[in-house]
């Protein structure tokens, strides 16, 4: 009797894990993007996060679509328009498609991510645009472990865990599936605070993010993000360090929150 | 030593222009601040020896409107440029996707 009850129990505290109570569909999201240049920070994208309900003939699923975008005086110099989305189920934020789109200063690139979830196999196609302007893509059939997800669902499902339940230093692992290659990424609470931002003071989750084995985000501590410390969990601020420099991104908006 | 101020001021006004026209806001203020300061001191300079202060008065205007066009960046609002042509192939874009959404079929 205590062997089933402890497997309903063991069921039924995944199923609460994995269910979706801080994502909801109409939720905007929009940042400044700034970049440190000789010790001034300079503002240079907009950085949006959002949520729509798509609906097929089968399935109602929920868009998960961030978007950077260079701001209008230095798109003359270096235009930026990257697009990362996924199309998730609304309950579990268990992804099916994933598509990132970058064009940077004329540098086109597109991944496209067909996760099998019952398998675990992910179909990729990567396009890239050739110098004469001609397109030429690469199919691959990956392997990947049960608990990968692409980056966006990673983002939003960092912000569905039960963080209120954690102490202070505990971290937790992720794996990310980025350029076809699974890359592991740890989370840790660092603190709570109260920050002031565009949307009020907050008393938010400092968390540091670091990837184990990529260089994309350089040193221990050195990428930090603010969650508030409420039901929505809304991203206000991070600061990060890239090999060629540091910035940070500032919440500016946010609208259509679940709670 | 007066040359190579007068050298320096020239050097530092280029730079604060150029500075003024990218869109890099307040850090614009630095080699202006530099090419004042070094204005300042050949003109100092030049008047101790009673020669002509004229290319220091022009190089002066040419930081005044370099100052005035890093301040018009710097408080200018941060906007995105939305084309036409952007909001289409999201269009397009969106509607590919949807066709290859049809075959999932969710559980829970």
């Amino acid at each position: 009797m205590s062997r089933i009850l402890l497997i309903i129990t063991v069921l039924f505290s995944f199923a609460v894990k994995g269910q979706n109570n801080t994502i909801a569909a109409g939720e905007k999201l929009t940042f400044t993007a700034s970049y440190n240049m000789s010790g001034l920070m300079t503002d240079l994208a907009q950085v949006t996060m959002e949520t729509n309900e798509v609906k097929t003939s089968k399935a109602t699923l929920l868009r998960l679509r961030c978007k950077a975008q260079t701001y209008s005086k230095w798109d003359n110099f270096f235009k930026i328009n990257d697009i990362y989305e996924t199309y998730v189920n609304p309950t579990n934020l268990i992804p099916y498609l994933h598509k990132r789109e970058i064009n940077e200063g004329g540098y086109y690139k597109k991944m496209q991510y067909n996760f099998d979830r019952g398998l675990n196999k992910v179909k990729s196609v990567k396009t890239k645009r050739r110098k004469d302007g001609t397109f030429w893509s690469e199919n691959k059939n990956l392997t990947i472990g049960s608990k990968t997800n692409d980056i966006v669902t990673t983002i939003y499902y960092i912000r569905n865990l039960d963080i209120h339940k954690a102490a202070i230093g505990s971290s937790d692992n992720f794996t990310i599936l980025f350029d076809n290659e699974e890359t592991s990424m740890k989370i840790t609470l660092l603190s709570k605070e109260t920050i002031s931002t565009n949307i009020g003071k907050k008393e938010c989750y400092k968390l540091s993010i670091s990837l184990n084995n990529n260089d994309i985000l350089s040193g221990e501590n050195n990428n930090l993000l603010w969650l508030t410390a409420d039901a929505n969990k809304i991203p206000v601020y991070a600061k990060f360090k890239v090999p060629v420099g540091n910035g940070e991104l500032k919440i500016q908006s946010a609208t259509g929150l679940k709670h | 030593m007066r040359v190579l101020v007068i050298t320096l001021s020239i050097i530092l006004t280029i730079i604060s222009l150029i500075f003024s026209i990218l869109p890099f806001g307040y850090i614009a203020l630095i080699p202006i601040i530099a090419a004042f300061v070094s204005g300042l001191i050949a003109f100092k300079l030049l008047q101790k020896e009673g020669k002509s202060t004229t290319i220091i008065k022009v190089l002066f205007a040419i930081i005044t409107i370099s100052l005035g066009l890093a301040i018009y960046n710097a408080l200018k609002p941060n906007e995105i440029e939305v084309d036409q042509e952007t909001i289409e192939l999201q269009k397009q874009s969106d509607e590919e996707t949807l066709e290859e959404l049809e075959d999932i079929e969710i559980d829970g």
